[in-house]
């Protein structure tokens, strides 16, 4: 098996675990999903960086590792220790949204055939997974009434985004990789210090109770 | 000269800014000081300009070599700018007594600052629109002068007035897009700002910027079908309507129709047909509108929507072909100014010592209270045309032009006898109007009336002399 | 000076500010600490301006870091407004502490957030390169989340919820754009350095893969839309800007907004020359165009003041986007004037609806009555404001309008540049049914006579003279600013 062949089937991994991410209704299932993925993600990188030897991607899956797999998931359980399990509404029903996923996928891989260029062309299966992914974050965010699934949502596009950025932009300065996951973690964090002074305002992280802006 | 026009646009600007700040006492004398300074600069230029004769334009505001604004002293700007700065003048004299605690209609006790101040500002952008030489230098005062009469018309602060006041700046603005599109419309075919850049379009080209310039003259003006904001506007004190909506701001759509068929040369005859017609459907409409009229102001802003028309009507045959008419439109913005606000101001001096302004109330006025009387008399006259008042001289040379015309031109011949018809039939009805009110013995109601203040006395007996020789006036300058 | 070290401390001023203010308990001390931050860092970037007056164009940090005319103007913008809403953001704080709105102890760490902010804004207008362009936009967002959530409501956490977490999914599609553009670029030089670099993508515009640099532009207008508030992603920013304070909701729809519209007129530039301009002219004359027929509507129906100001904006960068889809010299120029000019406008209009607030407690515009009585200097503000904020003469926002109508009628949308103009029609009445009622009529009557200190009044009554400065006159400096701006935005050498 070729190395691209590996990182194609990584990718696919990919997906079904933030299908999973998606599905899952316990939030501390998803969270451990979501965990899970990113150590997927790193995997990726490192095939990668192996296989194209591209060597910045050595560090970015370092870094990705710490940040990923172990910073964010610890501040989302943070969280949940607080506000205790949530049962949480769903916006769009389940059926709807496995086939939502399956149109995004599909979308993904036509919106990057207009892409020729040389690196890109090997991977393109991971490319369009790459993009898939970040608009799986997206239905996430917008099928979930759940402050913390809004989050993880966040956190899939996010991982999304890094995958492709690995995979056009591995040779990017360091300084913009570390800029970008800086980011992405303080994201997190304030998003998380929000959703904690939500919960203590409105003693629910449902997001359809959160009524009193409208218009 | 330069410094004439320019005095007479920023010397009430200044004003406006430093009424802001004086106490109470001191406002309307301050208010008179500037307004009465503003005059001096309109009259000195009227003189050396009919001394001089000289026209010519200056450019004062340029970017990048693209004039955005700039004066132009001629017949028409200077005879207008007069007309601005001496009713502007006699409006704060007249309103030092009228807005008075003694008032029986609205007692005014507070808000003068705020009264003079746009006042003033507004006197100075009329003048600012008089001169200018471009088109967004008319734009710029057209807006202000609109934001002026808003805050004028809701003066009083009351549910009804601040609806007017929306009426009022809501369909003037409306219509002053015509006059966005036709600037900008202009800028981009000439790579100018300038008014006589009119004169360098196409056939079409002109037809596609006057139609703009037409429908911002029509909303300002309170021509059909932006008419309804004028009636509506007399809620305002009136000494703002008899300034703002028969003086002048109203003058501001026919004085920048006038100015820009003069500055474009040959305009296109259709411009010239759409403006008769409209001009002579809202003639039509308004003279029915008199008869249902009760309140005395209201009848008087009927009556100003179709000296408007008039103006307009004539500077449409101007277009057509005839010199004489545009002299007769421009003697009508002159004379018209004179009588409409005497008229006005005698309906002011009225509801100051009734307390009302309905026009059955009203019997005998000339014995109880002689110069009020007296204004009635010349007011009725002038704005029919009867000699020796003004009005009749404008208001035949436009009805010779038209017949003139008419001659070779079926449409003008059809709406200029229209017009002979409505003037004869506003005569007949401001004739009974005057019969009922002016003579025999006192009615109740003017019977117990209180004394008309020395100020408004002043005002109506200067405007009653100005009814009978403003006309020379105007065809001094513009033979 | 040595001109890299002005870059340096534009950076560090602010951050150190920060830190300082954090570390401080005082509040008097904080406040001295703040306003000395402020005035240093507005002096600073004047400083920057005259510089790039003289040089047109200077690099610092590897070229990482650089700044031209266009920079310059956005500079102007954070260094002077920044100023004045930071200056007003004291009086109002006070206020604020008085009323118990916030604990006194709480306000070390609103300047301590206003520099971080203050800090971001700088950094993203300065860098050259177009990911820590990103990464600094995005940081705003997260700077600002606690400046928007600070009041203690239950509706401050709702808006700083959804200010943070929609902004920041927008933003992330801006990523992908700015990725698409880089390894488009990569493509092509092979210099990874080189190829974020915006004044080397500039350059190569022309080259660029048009079918990548749409969708690149797409990305980008959607993702930086978002922080600018073009419609249909608008829907975080009248809730944010209502339910922040004041000075923040000046600061937020005066400077901040402007930092991510100028990264759009950057890859604006960058695609102008890769693929043309018929697709972007559509893409915002739609964007643009709907965004003003949409918060017309909004704005007409609002009763809350600061929901309808917050809507304006929304009308404001319809009018922004409007002027750079028909482009052409007038088009950028219009653009560009109208963003100083909104940022000036609509900084007054929050700050003296913070009076208003403070003045009457409420923010429902039925039931604020007869400001000219109450408040007489803060009526005229507050009257002056909303006119020069419908495009009425003599302020700064009429002449913007003027030439984007020209420039409209120039690229040939003669109706499209009619629509537009009824559209702001609408606005303009409904602009004027608030002042008719909330400006004169009868107070409530046990409210207490006299404006707010000045204080407050001070830095609006600067911003005032500012909007009518420019309504009047356009500086040689700046117009001279604005040439070259434009002339960088389309493609030409300078």
């Amino acid at each position: 098996m070729s190395g691209t062949n590996i990182v194609n089937v990584l990718s696919v991994l990919l997906i079904l675990t933030s299908m999973l991410v998606v599905e899952t209704r316990k939030l501390r299932m998803a969270a451990y999903m979501y965990r899970f993925q990113s150590l997927v993600l790193v995997t990726i990188f490192l095939s990668i960086a192996v296989f194209m030897e591209a060597k910045p991607l050595y560090i970015w899956s370092i870094t990705a590792l710490i940040t990923k797999t172990f910073l964010v998931p610890y501040l989302i359980f943070k969280v949940i220790k607080r506000v205790k399990e949530q049962e949480e509404g769903v916006a769009i029903d389940k059926k709807l949204t496995i086939i939502l996923a399956v149109g995004i996928l599909a979308l993904s891989f036509a919106v990057v055939e207009p892409f020729h260029m040389q690196a890109v062309l090997k991977l393109r299966v991971a490319l369009a997974v790459s993009i898939a992914h970040f608009m799986l974050g997206l239905l996430c965010i917008l099928a979930s009434k759940n402050a913390l699934k809004q989050i993880l949502g966040y956190c899939l596009m996010e991982n999304g985004s890094h995958l492709t950025l690995a995979i056009m932009a591995y040779n990017a300065p360091e300084t913009v990789e570390i800029g970008i996951l800086t980011d992405a973690v303080f994201a997190v964090l304030i998003m998380t210090i929000i959703a904690r002074r939500l919960f203590k305002d409105f003693g629910t992280l449902d997001t359809d109770k959160f009524t009193l802006l409208k218009g | 000269m330069v410094w004439y026009a320019l005095g007479s646009i920023l010397l009430p600007l200044l004003g406006s800014l430093v009424v802001l700040f004086l106490p109470e006492q001191q406002v309307k004398k301050t208010g008179q000081l500037f307004s009465f300074l503003a005059f001096l600069c309109g009259l000195a230029l009227l003189v050396s300009f009919a001394l001089t004769g000289e026209s010519f334009s200056r450019e004062l505001v340029a970017i990048n070599g693209v004039t955005c604004y700039g004066i132009t002293v001629d017949t028409l700007s200077v005879l207008t700018n007069f007309l601005v700065v001496l009713i502007g003048w006699l409006i704060c004299i007249y309103s030092a007594g009228y807005m008075s605690p003694d008032n029986r209609e609205h007692p005014i006790c507070e808000g003068i600052n705020r009264f003079y101040s746009l006042m003033l500002l507004f006197i100075g952008s009329m003048a600012g629109v008089v001169f200018s030489s471009t088109l967004l230098g008319l734009l710029f005062f057209f807006e202000i002068t609109g934001i002026c009469s808003w805050s004028l018309i809701g003066f009083y602060g009351d549910e009804k007035s601040r609806k007017s006041a929306l009426w009022a700046i809501a369909l003037t603005h409306s219509a002053a897009l015509g006059l966005y599109v036709a600037t900008a419309y202009l800028y981009v075919k000439t790579g100018s700002f300038s008014v006589t850049a009119l004169g360098k379009l196409t056939e079409a080209e002109k037809t596609i910027a006057f139609i703009g310039i037409l429908i911002a003259c029509w909303g300002k003006s309170a021509q059909i079908p932006f008419h309804p904001w004028l009636p509506r506007a007399m809620v305002a004190p009136t000494p703002v309507s008899a300034y703002l909506h028969a003086a002048s701001m109203v003058k501001v759509g026919v004085y920048i129709y006038a100015r820009t068929v003069l500055a474009a040369g040959k305009v296109p005859e259709v411009i010239g047909q759409v403006g008769a017609i409209m001009a002579v459907i809202t003639m039509i409409y308004g003279f029915i509108m008199y008869f249902p009229q009760q309140d005395m102001k209201r009848l008087l802003a009927y009556s100003t929507i179709t000296q408007l028309s008039y103006i307009f009507l004539a500077i449409s045959i101007f277009i057509l072909g005839s010199q004489m008419a545009f002299k007769g439109g421009v003697a009508h913005i002159f004379n018209h100014a004179f009588g409409k606000s005497l008229f006005f101001l005698v309906a002011g001096a009225l509801s100051y010592t009734t307390g009302t302004r309905k026009l059955l109330m009203f019997r005998g006025i000339l014995k109880k209270m002689p110069v009020v009387g007296l204004g009635y008399i010349a007011a009725s006259m002038a704005i029919t045309g009867v000699p020796p008042f003004n009005g009749f001289f404008s208001k035949i040379m436009i009805i010779i032009s038209g017949f003139e015309i008419g001659r070779h031109n079926l449409l003008i011949l059809i709406l200029t006898i229209i017009t002979v018809i409505e003037s004869v039939g506003s005569f007949i009805w401001f004739l009974k109007w005057m019969g009922t009110n002016v003579f025999g013995t006192p009615s109740e109601t003017v019977a117990t009336a209180g004394k008309p203040p020395l100020a408004i006395k002043f005002v109506l007996a200067f405007l009653i002399i100005m009814t009978l020789i403003s006309q020379y006036i105007a065809l001094a300058l513009l033979s | 000076m040595e001109k890299s070290i002005l870059f340096y401390l534009l950076l560090a001023v602010p951050l150190a500010t920060s830190f300082l203010a954090f570390g401080i308990k005082s509040r008097r001390l904080v406040e001295a600490v703040h306003f000395a931050g402020i005035s240093i860092e507005a002096f600073l970037s004047l400083q920057m301006v005259q510089y790039v007056i003289r040089e047109e164009r200077l690099f610092a940090l590897g070229d990482m870091l650089y700044a031209d005319s266009l920079v310059a103007i956005l500079l102007l913008i954070i260094g002077v407004v920044g100023f004045l809403n930071g200056f007003y953001s004291i009086g109002h704080m006070r206020y604020d502490i008085s009323r118990g709105e916030i604990d006194e102890k709480e306000i070390s760490s609103y300047y301590g957030f206003y520099h971080i902010l203050l800090f971001t804004m700088v950094l993203c207008a300065l860098s050259n390169n177009i990911a820590i362009m990103w990464v600094a936009l995005e940081a705003t967002t997260l700077g600002s989340a606690f400046l928007v959530g600070f009041y203690k409501h239950k509706a401050s956490a709702e808006a700083a919820w959804k200010y943070v977490l929609i902004c920041s999914v927008g933003l992330a599609f801006a990523l992908y754009g700015t990725i698409l553009t880089y390894s488009n670029a990569f493509a092509m030089v092979q210099d990874a350095h080189k190829a974020m670099l915006w004044t080397e993508l500039i350059k190569m515009a022309p080259r660029l893969d048009q079918q990548v640099m749409k969708l690149a532009f797409v990305f980008i207008l959607i993702g930086f839309g978002t922080k600018v508030g073009l419609v249909p992603m608008h829907t975080w920013l009248p809730d944010t800007y209502s339910e922040s304070p004041s000075p923040v909701s000046a600061l937020l729809s005066g400077v901040l907004m402007k930092c991510a519209l100028f990264a759009i007129i950057k890859y604006y530039a960058i695609a102008l020359q890769a693929i043309g301009k018929e697709f972007l002219e559509t893409l915002l004359l739609i964007f643009g165009l709907v965004s003003v027929g949409v918060s017309a509507f909004f704005i007409l129906v609002q009763k809350d003041i600061k929901r309808k100001l917050a809507y304006s904006s929304v009308e404001h960068v319809g009018i922004i986007a409007t002027g750079l889809g028909v482009g052409g010299t007038f088009g950028v120029l219009g653009a560009l004037l109208h963003a100083i000019n909104h940022s000036v406008t609509k900084s007054l209009l929050f700050c003296t609806a913070g009076n208003v607030i403070v003045k009457y407690g409420t923010r429902d515009s039925q039931k604020i009555r007869g400001i000219f009585k109450v408040a007489p200097i803060t009526a005229f503000l507050w009257t002056a404001g909303l006119l020069a904020l419908v495009g009425s003469p003599p302020f700064n926002i009429f002449i913007s309008e003027v030439v984007t109508v020209i420039a409209g009628i120039e690229a040939g949308h003669f109706w499209t540049m009619i629509l537009f103009l009824v559209l702001l029609v609408v606005v303009f009445v409904a602009f004027f049914v608030l002042i008719s009622e909330t400006v004169v009529g009868s107070p409530p009557e046990d409210l207490p006579k006299g404006d707010v200190n000045w204080l407050t009044l001070l830095p609006i009554g600067i911003l005032f003279v500012f909007m009518v400065a420019l309504g009047l006159h356009l500086p040689s400096t700046l117009s001279q600013l604005l040439q070259r701006a434009v002339t960088i935005v389309l493609g030409g050498t300078i």
